[in-house]
Protein backbone atom coordinates (compact mmCIF):
# COMPACT_ATOMS: atom_id res chain seq x y z
CA UNK A 1 0.00 0.00 0.00
CA UNK A 2 2.76 2.74 1.31
CA UNK A 3 4.48 2.03 -1.83
CA UNK A 4 1.66 2.17 -4.41
CA UNK A 5 1.01 5.70 -3.11
CA UNK A 6 4.68 7.40 -2.79
CA UNK A 7 4.46 8.83 -5.86
CA UNK A 8 1.50 10.86 -5.13
CA UNK A 9 3.12 12.09 -2.33
CA UNK A 10 6.29 13.49 -4.84
CA UNK A 11 3.20 14.88 -7.49
CA UNK A 12 1.33 16.35 -4.75
CA UNK A 13 2.81 19.81 -4.44
CA UNK A 14 2.45 19.84 -8.27
CA UNK A 15 -1.19 18.37 -8.15
CA UNK A 16 -2.25 20.96 -5.92
CA UNK A 17 -0.35 24.08 -7.13
CA UNK A 18 -1.68 23.42 -10.67
CA UNK A 19 -5.36 22.98 -9.39
CA UNK A 20 -4.77 26.08 -7.36
CA UNK A 21 -3.87 28.19 -9.67
CA UNK A 22 -5.70 27.27 -13.23
CA UNK A 23 -8.47 25.69 -12.36
CA UNK A 24 -9.96 27.53 -9.71
CA UNK A 25 -8.94 30.91 -11.44
CA UNK A 26 -10.61 29.23 -14.74
CA UNK A 27 -14.06 28.34 -12.68
CA UNK A 28 -13.81 31.78 -11.00
CA UNK A 29 -13.74 33.34 -14.42
CA UNK A 30 -16.49 31.45 -16.22
CA UNK A 31 -18.53 32.36 -13.01
CA UNK A 32 -17.31 35.79 -13.57
CA UNK A 33 -18.38 35.40 -17.85
CA UNK A 34 -22.01 34.91 -16.88
CA UNK A 35 -22.60 38.06 -14.46
CA UNK A 36 -22.18 41.45 -14.66
CA UNK A 37 -19.48 42.19 -12.74
CA UNK A 38 -17.75 45.98 -13.42
CA UNK A 39 -15.22 46.97 -11.44
CA UNK A 40 -15.67 50.39 -9.57
CA UNK A 41 -19.16 50.60 -9.73
CA UNK A 42 -20.50 49.17 -6.67
CA UNK A 43 -23.88 51.02 -7.22
CA UNK A 44 -24.72 47.90 -9.96
CA UNK A 45 -26.43 45.11 -8.26
CA UNK A 46 -24.64 41.92 -9.08
CA UNK A 47 -26.90 39.14 -10.85
CA UNK A 48 -26.68 36.70 -13.32
CA UNK A 49 -27.06 37.55 -16.66
CA UNK A 50 -26.81 34.15 -18.62
CA UNK A 51 -25.19 34.26 -22.27
CA UNK A 52 -25.66 38.03 -22.65
CA UNK A 53 -21.78 38.74 -22.17
CA UNK A 54 -21.23 35.97 -24.70
CA UNK A 55 -23.93 37.49 -27.31
CA UNK A 56 -22.74 40.79 -26.69
CA UNK A 57 -19.12 39.70 -27.99
CA UNK A 58 -20.12 37.89 -30.76
CA UNK A 59 -21.67 40.65 -32.37
CA UNK A 60 -18.90 42.89 -31.45
CA UNK A 61 -17.30 44.07 -34.37
CA UNK A 62 -14.60 46.13 -32.55
CA UNK A 63 -14.01 42.43 -30.89
CA UNK A 64 -14.06 40.44 -34.22
CA UNK A 65 -12.16 42.50 -36.06
CA UNK A 66 -8.90 42.57 -33.43
CA UNK A 67 -9.71 38.61 -34.07
CA UNK A 68 -9.29 38.66 -37.50
CA UNK A 69 -5.92 40.74 -37.44
CA UNK A 70 -4.60 38.49 -34.53
CA UNK A 71 -4.82 35.59 -37.49
CA UNK A 72 -3.63 37.94 -39.92
CA UNK A 73 -0.45 38.93 -37.34
CA UNK A 74 -0.09 35.03 -36.63
CA UNK A 75 -0.05 34.18 -40.75
CA UNK A 76 2.50 36.73 -41.71
CA UNK A 77 5.04 36.73 -39.06
CA UNK A 78 4.97 32.98 -38.88
CA UNK A 79 5.36 32.58 -42.34
CA UNK A 80 8.01 35.15 -42.95
CA UNK A 81 9.89 34.35 -40.01
CA UNK A 82 9.76 30.21 -41.38
CA UNK A 83 11.23 31.29 -44.37
CA UNK A 84 13.89 33.48 -43.47
CA UNK A 85 14.88 31.01 -40.56
CA UNK A 86 15.53 28.12 -42.97
CA UNK A 87 17.58 30.30 -45.23
CA UNK A 88 19.69 31.41 -42.20
CA UNK A 89 19.49 27.54 -40.98
CA UNK A 90 20.66 26.26 -44.15
CA UNK A 91 23.26 28.67 -44.67
CA UNK A 92 24.88 28.17 -40.95
CA UNK A 93 24.66 24.28 -41.24
CA UNK A 94 28.55 23.84 -41.54
CA UNK A 95 31.27 24.04 -39.91
CA UNK A 96 32.84 27.86 -40.22
CA UNK A 97 35.27 30.10 -37.52
CA UNK A 98 33.18 31.90 -35.23
CA UNK A 99 30.11 29.73 -35.71
CA UNK A 100 29.14 29.88 -32.26
CA UNK A 101 29.89 33.23 -31.66
CA UNK A 102 27.29 34.12 -34.28
CA UNK A 103 24.48 31.37 -32.87
CA UNK A 104 24.91 32.86 -29.65
CA UNK A 105 24.57 36.43 -30.68
CA UNK A 106 21.45 35.35 -32.38
CA UNK A 107 19.94 33.53 -29.72
CA UNK A 108 19.73 36.91 -27.69
CA UNK A 109 16.80 38.47 -29.42
CA UNK A 110 14.37 35.90 -28.86
CA UNK A 111 15.79 35.28 -25.29
CA UNK A 112 15.56 38.54 -23.61
CA UNK A 113 12.49 40.64 -22.60
CA UNK A 114 10.08 41.49 -25.53
CA UNK A 115 9.17 44.73 -23.28
CA UNK A 116 13.40 46.35 -23.84
CA UNK A 117 13.37 44.63 -27.83
CA UNK A 118 10.10 47.19 -27.91
CA UNK A 119 11.56 50.31 -26.45
CA UNK A 120 14.85 49.51 -28.83
CA UNK A 121 12.83 49.48 -31.46
CA UNK A 122 10.56 52.33 -30.46
CA UNK A 123 13.43 54.53 -30.38
CA UNK A 124 14.73 53.02 -34.04
CA UNK A 125 11.58 53.60 -35.61
CA UNK A 126 10.55 57.07 -33.94
CA UNK A 127 9.55 59.57 -36.80
CA UNK A 128 12.24 62.36 -36.01
CA UNK A 129 15.17 61.41 -34.70
CA UNK A 130 14.93 57.38 -35.19
CA UNK A 131 17.48 55.54 -37.84
CA UNK A 132 14.93 53.70 -39.73
CA UNK A 133 13.74 56.60 -41.55
CA UNK A 134 17.06 57.94 -42.03
CA UNK A 135 17.69 54.64 -43.47
CA UNK A 136 14.86 54.15 -45.52
CA UNK A 137 13.98 57.98 -46.65
CA UNK A 138 18.07 59.95 -46.73
CA UNK A 139 19.85 56.34 -47.56
CA UNK A 140 17.85 53.71 -49.69
CA UNK A 141 15.68 56.47 -51.28
CA UNK A 142 12.32 54.85 -50.93
CA UNK A 143 10.29 57.20 -49.23
CA UNK A 144 10.41 61.23 -49.73
CA UNK A 145 8.65 61.84 -46.32
CA UNK A 146 9.65 60.86 -42.75
CA UNK A 147 7.63 57.46 -42.34
CA UNK A 148 5.72 58.18 -38.87
CA UNK A 149 6.46 54.06 -38.51
CA UNK A 150 4.16 53.68 -35.46
CA UNK A 151 2.15 56.59 -35.71
CA UNK A 152 0.51 56.09 -39.27
CA UNK A 153 -2.71 53.69 -39.67
CA UNK A 154 -1.40 51.96 -42.46
CA UNK A 155 2.08 51.21 -41.70
CA UNK A 156 1.63 50.90 -37.99
CA UNK A 157 0.51 46.53 -37.88
CA UNK A 158 3.40 46.78 -40.32
CA UNK A 159 6.20 48.06 -38.12
CA UNK A 160 5.07 45.60 -35.28
CA UNK A 161 5.17 42.33 -37.39
CA UNK A 162 8.75 44.06 -38.71
CA UNK A 163 9.89 43.58 -35.08
CA UNK A 164 8.56 40.36 -34.16
CA UNK A 165 9.94 38.82 -37.51
CA UNK A 166 13.51 40.45 -36.30
CA UNK A 167 13.11 38.88 -32.49
CA UNK A 168 11.75 35.61 -33.47
CA UNK A 169 13.24 34.51 -36.67
CA UNK A 170 16.23 33.41 -35.31
CA UNK A 171 14.05 31.29 -32.76
CA UNK A 172 13.26 28.99 -35.92
CA UNK A 173 16.46 29.35 -37.38
CA UNK A 174 17.74 27.67 -34.08
CA UNK A 175 15.20 24.90 -34.39
CA UNK A 176 15.65 23.98 -37.77
CA UNK A 177 19.44 24.11 -37.20
CA UNK A 178 19.03 22.12 -34.87
CA UNK A 179 17.14 19.85 -36.90
CA UNK A 180 19.28 19.78 -39.29
CA UNK A 181 22.24 18.82 -37.12
CA UNK A 182 20.38 15.25 -36.80
CA UNK A 183 20.18 14.57 -40.13
CA UNK A 184 22.42 11.92 -40.84
CA UNK A 185 25.14 11.73 -43.54
CA UNK A 186 24.15 8.29 -45.10
CA UNK A 187 21.11 9.34 -47.78
CA UNK A 188 23.01 12.48 -49.36
CA UNK A 189 25.76 9.94 -49.97
CA UNK A 190 23.66 7.55 -51.35
CA UNK A 191 21.87 10.34 -53.12
CA UNK A 192 25.16 11.75 -54.21
CA UNK A 193 26.13 8.30 -55.47
CA UNK A 194 22.87 7.96 -57.61
CA UNK A 195 23.63 11.63 -59.32
CA UNK A 196 21.22 13.93 -57.40
CA UNK A 197 22.05 17.21 -56.89
CA UNK A 198 21.41 21.07 -55.26
CA UNK A 199 17.50 21.42 -54.73
CA UNK A 200 16.72 18.03 -55.46
CA UNK A 201 18.33 16.91 -52.64
CA UNK A 202 17.10 19.58 -50.45
CA UNK A 203 13.62 18.64 -51.68
CA UNK A 204 13.71 14.65 -51.41
CA UNK A 205 16.13 14.69 -48.19
CA UNK A 206 16.42 17.53 -46.42
CA UNK A 207 12.90 18.69 -46.28
CA UNK A 208 11.07 15.25 -45.34
CA UNK A 209 13.65 14.37 -42.58
CA UNK A 210 13.49 17.87 -41.11
CA UNK A 211 9.84 17.69 -40.99
CA UNK A 212 9.54 17.21 -37.14
CA UNK A 213 11.54 20.21 -36.60
CA UNK A 214 9.52 22.22 -39.04
CA UNK A 215 6.89 21.41 -37.57
CA UNK A 216 7.33 21.68 -33.92
CA UNK A 217 9.27 25.41 -34.97
CA UNK A 218 5.54 26.06 -36.48
CA UNK A 219 3.73 24.99 -33.90
CA UNK A 220 5.29 27.12 -31.13
CA UNK A 221 6.02 29.84 -33.00
CA UNK A 222 1.50 29.82 -34.03
CA UNK A 223 0.96 29.38 -30.08
CA UNK A 224 3.37 31.79 -28.99
CA UNK A 225 2.52 34.66 -31.78
CA UNK A 226 -0.85 34.18 -31.44
CA UNK A 227 -0.84 35.74 -27.66
CA UNK A 228 0.86 39.31 -28.90
CA UNK A 229 0.42 41.77 -26.57
CA UNK A 230 3.62 43.21 -25.52
CA UNK A 231 5.19 44.53 -28.51
CA UNK A 232 1.29 46.22 -29.41
CA UNK A 233 1.68 47.76 -25.60
CA UNK A 234 4.82 49.38 -26.41
CA UNK A 235 4.76 50.30 -29.93
CA UNK A 236 1.39 51.44 -30.39
CA UNK A 237 -1.19 51.03 -27.24
CA UNK A 238 -3.17 49.68 -30.27
CA UNK A 239 -3.14 52.67 -31.94
CA UNK A 240 -3.63 54.92 -33.56
CA UNK A 241 -7.11 54.73 -33.66
CA UNK A 242 -7.41 50.43 -33.70
CA UNK A 243 -5.26 49.71 -36.27
CA UNK A 244 -3.42 47.36 -34.13
CA UNK A 245 -5.59 46.22 -31.88
CA UNK A 246 -4.53 42.51 -31.47
CA UNK A 247 -7.44 40.42 -29.63
CA UNK A 248 -5.31 40.21 -26.09
CA UNK A 249 -4.48 44.12 -26.15
CA UNK A 250 -8.63 44.47 -26.73
CA UNK A 251 -9.63 41.96 -23.98
CA UNK A 252 -6.73 44.02 -21.69
CA UNK A 253 -8.64 47.35 -22.56
CA UNK A 254 -12.18 45.57 -22.09
CA UNK A 255 -10.79 44.56 -18.88
CA UNK A 256 -8.43 46.86 -17.41
CA UNK A 257 -9.06 50.36 -18.68
CA UNK A 258 -12.99 50.41 -18.88
CA UNK A 259 -12.80 47.14 -15.66
CA UNK A 260 -16.14 45.41 -17.46
CA UNK A 261 -14.36 42.83 -16.03
CA UNK A 262 -17.33 40.27 -16.62
CA UNK A 263 -17.38 40.95 -20.26
CA UNK A 264 -13.85 40.88 -20.20
CA UNK A 265 -13.66 37.00 -18.72
CA UNK A 266 -16.12 36.21 -21.70
CA UNK A 267 -13.55 37.71 -24.61
CA UNK A 268 -11.20 36.29 -22.91
CA UNK A 269 -13.58 32.47 -22.92
CA UNK A 270 -14.35 32.80 -26.29
CA UNK A 271 -9.92 33.26 -27.08
CA UNK A 272 -9.33 30.46 -24.64
CA UNK A 273 -11.67 27.84 -27.17
CA UNK A 274 -10.10 29.46 -29.77
CA UNK A 275 -6.86 28.73 -29.04
CA UNK A 276 -7.64 25.40 -27.50
CA UNK A 277 -9.27 24.52 -30.81
CA UNK A 278 -6.70 25.90 -33.00
CA UNK A 279 -3.60 23.71 -31.18
CA UNK A 280 -5.85 20.64 -30.63
CA UNK A 281 -6.20 20.65 -34.36
CA UNK A 282 -2.28 21.92 -34.84
CA UNK A 283 -0.93 19.13 -32.50
CA UNK A 284 -2.91 16.45 -34.09
CA UNK A 285 -1.34 17.18 -37.43
CA UNK A 286 1.95 16.91 -35.83
CA UNK A 287 1.79 14.19 -34.23
CA UNK A 288 1.01 12.50 -37.90
CA UNK A 289 3.86 14.70 -39.30
CA UNK A 290 6.24 13.51 -36.63
CA UNK A 291 5.46 9.85 -36.94
CA UNK A 292 8.25 8.04 -38.89
CA UNK B 1 36.71 18.20 -57.83
CA UNK B 2 36.26 22.24 -57.36
CA UNK B 3 38.18 24.65 -58.35
CA UNK B 4 39.82 26.47 -55.16
CA UNK B 5 39.33 29.88 -56.82
CA UNK B 6 35.83 29.05 -57.04
CA UNK B 7 35.23 28.12 -53.60
CA UNK B 8 37.29 30.92 -52.44
CA UNK B 9 34.81 33.22 -53.73
CA UNK B 10 31.90 31.27 -52.64
CA UNK B 11 33.31 31.53 -48.68
CA UNK B 12 34.14 35.01 -49.34
CA UNK B 13 30.19 35.70 -50.41
CA UNK B 14 29.53 33.38 -47.09
CA UNK B 15 31.12 35.25 -44.69
CA UNK B 16 29.87 38.72 -46.37
CA UNK B 17 26.59 37.18 -45.71
CA UNK B 18 27.25 35.88 -42.27
CA UNK B 19 28.34 39.59 -41.38
CA UNK B 20 25.55 41.15 -42.69
CA UNK B 21 23.03 38.97 -40.94
CA UNK B 22 25.27 39.74 -37.62
CA UNK B 23 24.97 43.47 -38.32
CA UNK B 24 20.73 43.23 -38.34
CA UNK B 25 20.73 41.56 -35.59
CA UNK B 26 23.28 43.63 -33.26
CA UNK B 27 22.73 46.82 -34.77
CA UNK B 28 19.49 47.40 -32.67
CA UNK B 29 21.84 46.60 -29.37
CA UNK B 30 24.38 48.66 -30.41
CA UNK B 31 21.65 51.55 -31.14
CA UNK B 32 20.48 51.43 -27.01
CA UNK B 33 23.74 51.12 -25.95
CA UNK B 34 25.03 53.91 -27.46
CA UNK B 35 21.95 56.07 -26.66
CA UNK B 36 22.39 55.24 -23.00
CA UNK B 37 25.53 56.93 -23.44
CA UNK B 38 24.45 60.21 -25.74
CA UNK B 39 23.94 63.69 -24.78
CA UNK B 40 20.24 65.04 -25.13
CA UNK B 41 22.05 67.08 -27.94
CA UNK B 42 22.95 64.34 -29.73
CA UNK B 43 20.11 61.70 -28.91
CA UNK B 44 17.87 64.35 -30.05
CA UNK B 45 19.40 64.79 -33.56
CA UNK B 46 18.56 64.12 -36.98
CA UNK B 47 20.47 62.41 -39.10
CA UNK B 48 21.18 60.16 -35.65
CA UNK B 49 24.79 60.13 -34.43
CA UNK B 50 26.07 56.40 -34.64
CA UNK B 51 29.50 57.16 -33.66
CA UNK B 52 28.93 59.96 -30.18
CA UNK B 53 31.80 61.86 -29.53
CA UNK B 54 30.52 63.11 -26.58
CA UNK B 55 29.74 60.79 -23.91
CA UNK B 56 28.13 60.70 -20.24
CA UNK B 57 26.58 58.76 -16.97
CA UNK B 58 24.01 61.27 -16.69
CA UNK B 59 21.60 58.87 -18.17
CA UNK B 60 22.43 56.09 -16.12
CA UNK B 61 22.72 58.44 -12.80
CA UNK B 62 18.92 59.50 -13.92
CA UNK B 63 17.84 56.31 -14.66
CA UNK B 64 18.80 53.76 -12.35
CA UNK B 65 18.65 56.21 -9.14
CA UNK B 66 16.07 59.10 -9.76
CA UNK B 67 13.73 56.90 -11.59
CA UNK B 68 14.11 53.62 -9.89
CA UNK B 69 15.81 51.66 -12.09
CA UNK B 70 17.93 50.00 -9.62
CA UNK B 71 14.94 49.14 -7.45
CA UNK B 72 13.06 47.63 -10.09
CA UNK B 73 16.07 45.06 -11.05
CA UNK B 74 15.79 44.25 -7.81
CA UNK B 75 12.16 43.93 -7.47
CA UNK B 76 12.40 41.82 -11.05
CA UNK B 77 15.73 39.85 -9.13
CA UNK B 78 13.80 39.06 -5.92
CA UNK B 79 10.51 37.77 -7.70
CA UNK B 80 12.30 36.29 -10.71
CA UNK B 81 14.76 34.19 -8.64
CA UNK B 82 11.98 33.48 -5.60
CA UNK B 83 9.82 31.94 -8.12
CA UNK B 84 12.42 29.39 -9.57
CA UNK B 85 13.34 28.48 -6.56
CA UNK B 86 9.63 27.56 -5.92
CA UNK B 87 9.28 25.94 -9.60
CA UNK B 88 12.07 24.03 -9.40
CA UNK B 89 11.13 22.40 -5.53
CA UNK B 90 7.83 21.56 -7.10
CA UNK B 91 8.87 20.40 -10.05
CA UNK B 92 11.87 17.93 -9.11
CA UNK B 93 9.93 16.30 -7.03
CA UNK B 94 6.88 15.69 -9.02
CA UNK B 95 9.51 14.64 -12.44
CA UNK B 96 10.98 12.35 -10.23
CA UNK B 97 7.72 10.56 -9.63
CA UNK B 98 6.89 10.61 -13.02
CA UNK B 99 9.99 9.20 -14.83
CA UNK B 100 10.57 6.52 -12.17
CA UNK B 101 7.68 5.66 -10.43
CA UNK B 102 4.67 3.53 -11.55
CA UNK B 103 2.20 6.57 -11.70
CA UNK B 104 -1.50 6.02 -13.27
CA UNK B 105 -2.36 8.05 -16.47
CA UNK B 106 1.09 9.23 -16.71
CA UNK B 107 0.64 10.16 -20.38
CA UNK B 108 -2.46 12.13 -19.89
CA UNK B 109 -0.86 13.81 -16.97
CA UNK B 110 1.83 14.97 -18.68
CA UNK B 111 0.02 16.21 -21.40
CA UNK B 112 -2.59 18.18 -19.16
CA UNK B 113 0.79 19.66 -17.84
CA UNK B 114 1.94 20.82 -20.75
CA UNK B 115 -1.52 22.15 -22.39
CA UNK B 116 -1.27 24.32 -19.42
CA UNK B 117 1.08 26.80 -21.54
CA UNK B 118 -1.14 27.39 -24.48
CA UNK B 119 -3.12 29.12 -22.75
CA UNK B 120 -3.19 32.52 -23.45
CA UNK B 121 -1.80 34.60 -20.56
CA UNK B 122 -5.03 37.43 -20.78
CA UNK B 123 -7.46 34.92 -19.99
CA UNK B 124 -5.90 34.00 -16.80
CA UNK B 125 -5.39 37.20 -16.24
CA UNK B 126 -8.69 38.94 -15.10
CA UNK B 127 -10.02 36.07 -12.98
CA UNK B 128 -6.21 36.43 -10.85
CA UNK B 129 -6.64 40.08 -10.86
CA UNK B 130 -9.91 40.01 -9.24
CA UNK B 131 -8.73 36.91 -6.72
CA UNK B 132 -5.73 38.43 -5.84
CA UNK B 133 -7.32 42.27 -5.50
CA UNK B 134 -10.08 40.28 -2.91
CA UNK B 135 -7.00 38.62 -0.66
CA UNK B 136 -5.55 42.05 -0.83
CA UNK B 137 -2.48 40.70 -2.48
CA UNK B 138 -2.27 43.39 -5.86
CA UNK B 139 1.06 44.84 -5.49
CA UNK B 140 3.20 42.47 -3.56
CA UNK B 141 5.44 40.23 -4.53
CA UNK B 142 4.10 37.01 -3.26
CA UNK B 143 1.03 37.64 -6.51
CA UNK B 144 3.34 37.57 -9.07
CA UNK B 145 5.71 34.91 -7.56
CA UNK B 146 2.68 32.42 -7.10
CA UNK B 147 1.19 33.69 -10.77
CA UNK B 148 4.86 32.99 -12.96
CA UNK B 149 4.11 29.33 -11.16
CA UNK B 150 1.54 28.51 -13.34
CA UNK B 151 3.25 29.36 -16.31
CA UNK B 152 6.86 27.80 -15.35
CA UNK B 153 5.96 24.84 -13.38
CA UNK B 154 4.36 23.08 -16.81
CA UNK B 155 7.74 23.29 -18.48
CA UNK B 156 9.81 22.83 -15.65
CA UNK B 157 8.16 19.10 -15.19
CA UNK B 158 8.01 18.48 -18.57
CA UNK B 159 11.72 19.03 -19.02
CA UNK B 160 13.29 17.28 -15.74
CA UNK B 161 11.39 14.16 -16.88
CA UNK B 162 12.87 13.74 -20.02
CA UNK B 163 15.88 14.66 -18.44
CA UNK B 164 15.47 12.26 -15.32
CA UNK B 165 13.93 9.46 -17.75
CA UNK B 166 17.07 9.34 -20.04
CA UNK B 167 19.15 7.95 -16.85
CA UNK B 168 19.64 4.64 -16.63
CA UNK B 169 17.25 2.65 -15.08
CA UNK B 170 19.74 0.98 -13.02
CA UNK B 171 21.17 3.78 -10.90
CA UNK B 172 18.11 4.05 -9.58
CA UNK B 173 17.13 0.76 -8.45
CA UNK B 174 20.74 0.07 -7.09
CA UNK B 175 20.19 3.17 -5.14
CA UNK B 176 16.80 1.59 -3.69
CA UNK B 177 18.50 -1.61 -2.94
CA UNK B 178 21.00 -0.18 -0.92
CA UNK B 179 18.22 1.09 1.24
CA UNK B 180 18.21 4.84 0.09
CA UNK B 181 14.55 6.22 0.67
CA UNK B 182 13.24 8.25 -2.68
CA UNK B 183 13.70 11.56 -1.13
CA UNK B 184 17.24 11.08 -0.74
CA UNK B 185 17.37 9.21 -3.83
CA UNK B 186 16.47 12.09 -5.40
CA UNK B 187 18.67 14.50 -3.45
CA UNK B 188 21.59 12.48 -3.52
CA UNK B 189 21.58 10.32 -6.87
CA UNK B 190 19.37 12.12 -9.48
CA UNK B 191 20.04 15.67 -8.98
CA UNK B 192 23.80 15.39 -8.85
CA UNK B 193 23.65 13.58 -12.42
CA UNK B 194 21.34 16.27 -13.85
CA UNK B 195 23.26 18.96 -12.96
CA UNK B 196 23.17 20.74 -16.04
CA UNK B 197 19.78 19.95 -17.09
CA UNK B 198 18.26 21.95 -13.80
CA UNK B 199 20.43 24.43 -14.78
CA UNK B 200 18.62 24.91 -18.53
CA UNK B 201 15.02 24.32 -16.67
CA UNK B 202 16.48 26.91 -14.51
CA UNK B 203 17.45 29.34 -16.93
CA UNK B 204 14.13 28.96 -18.84
CA UNK B 205 11.77 29.44 -15.66
CA UNK B 206 13.97 32.73 -14.23
CA UNK B 207 13.93 34.69 -17.87
CA UNK B 208 9.99 33.53 -18.01
CA UNK B 209 9.47 35.49 -15.12
CA UNK B 210 12.20 38.24 -15.69
CA UNK B 211 10.74 38.74 -19.26
CA UNK B 212 7.07 38.55 -18.36
CA UNK B 213 5.03 41.91 -19.32
CA UNK B 214 1.59 41.57 -18.87
CA UNK B 215 0.68 40.61 -14.67
CA UNK B 216 3.68 42.79 -13.96
CA UNK B 217 1.48 45.79 -15.44
CA UNK B 218 -1.65 44.24 -13.97
CA UNK B 219 -0.91 42.97 -10.47
CA UNK B 220 1.77 46.00 -9.42
CA UNK B 221 0.93 49.47 -8.63
CA UNK B 222 4.06 51.32 -6.77
CA UNK B 223 5.40 49.25 -4.00
CA UNK B 224 6.59 46.63 -6.29
CA UNK B 225 7.57 47.90 -9.80
CA UNK B 226 9.75 45.00 -12.06
CA UNK B 227 11.80 46.84 -14.79
CA UNK B 228 9.33 45.82 -17.66
CA UNK B 229 6.88 48.12 -15.85
CA UNK B 230 8.60 50.45 -15.43
CA UNK B 231 9.93 50.85 -19.11
CA UNK B 232 6.69 51.91 -20.87
CA UNK B 233 5.56 53.42 -17.90
CA UNK B 234 8.27 55.88 -18.62
CA UNK B 235 7.73 56.27 -21.71
CA UNK B 236 4.37 57.66 -21.07
CA UNK B 237 5.44 60.91 -19.73
CA UNK B 238 5.59 63.88 -20.94
CA UNK B 239 9.07 64.45 -21.49
CA UNK B 240 10.60 60.87 -23.03
CA UNK B 241 13.98 60.21 -21.59
CA UNK B 242 15.29 58.10 -24.31
CA UNK B 243 18.92 58.22 -22.75
CA UNK B 244 17.50 57.84 -19.15
CA UNK B 245 15.02 53.85 -20.12
CA UNK B 246 17.81 53.25 -22.72
CA UNK B 247 20.25 52.82 -19.52
CA UNK B 248 17.37 50.90 -16.99
CA UNK B 249 16.28 48.45 -20.62
CA UNK B 250 20.83 47.86 -20.71
CA UNK B 251 20.76 47.40 -16.88
CA UNK B 252 17.95 45.02 -17.40
CA UNK B 253 19.11 42.96 -19.94
CA UNK B 254 22.98 42.50 -18.85
CA UNK B 255 21.89 39.55 -16.13
CA UNK B 256 19.66 37.45 -19.00
CA UNK B 257 22.22 37.98 -21.08
CA UNK B 258 24.87 36.76 -19.25
CA UNK B 259 22.76 33.60 -18.35
CA UNK B 260 21.88 32.80 -21.95
CA UNK B 261 25.66 33.14 -22.88
CA UNK B 262 26.90 30.04 -20.39
CA UNK B 263 23.91 27.98 -20.89
CA UNK B 264 23.53 28.90 -25.11
CA UNK B 265 24.54 25.18 -25.85
CA UNK B 266 21.70 23.75 -23.87
CA UNK B 267 19.19 25.95 -24.77
CA UNK B 268 17.49 23.99 -28.07
CA UNK B 269 15.79 21.30 -25.63
CA UNK B 270 14.38 23.82 -23.68
CA UNK B 271 13.01 25.90 -26.17
CA UNK B 272 11.20 22.89 -28.09
CA UNK B 273 9.77 21.69 -25.21
CA UNK B 274 11.88 18.29 -25.41
CA UNK B 275 10.46 17.86 -29.00
CA UNK B 276 13.90 17.96 -30.05
CA UNK B 277 16.99 17.01 -28.52
CA UNK B 278 19.65 19.42 -28.02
Amino acid sequence: MRRSLTPYFFLFPAIITILALTIVPLVYSLYLSFINYEMGRPHIEIRFVGLQNYITAITDMRFLIALLRTFLFVGVVVSCEFVLGLILALALNRNFRGRNLVITLLTIPFMVAPVAVGFIWWTILDANYGPMNHLVVDFLHLANDKISWTGDANVALFSIMLVDIWQYTPFMMLILLAGLRSIPAEPYEAALIDGASGFTLFRYITLPLLKPAILVALLIRIIDSFKIYDLVYLLTYGGPGTATEVASFYIYLRGFKHFRISYAAALSYILLMISAVAITLLINIIRRGTRR
Amino acid sequence: MKKPTKSLAKDIGFYIFIIIVCIIFALPFYWMIITSFKIELDIFHYPPVYWPMRLTDYNYRVGLIDLWGLKAIQDSFIIASSNTLLVLAIALLAAYALALLPVKGKGALLNWILSQRMLPPIAAAIPFFVLWNTVGWLDTYQALILTYTIFNLPLAIWLLTSYIEELPKEIHESALVDGAGHLSTLRHVIMPLIGPSIAVTALFTFIFSWNEFLFALLLTRSKVRPFTVIIPSLIGGHVILWGAIAAVTLVGLIPEIILIILLQRYLVRGLTLGAIKG
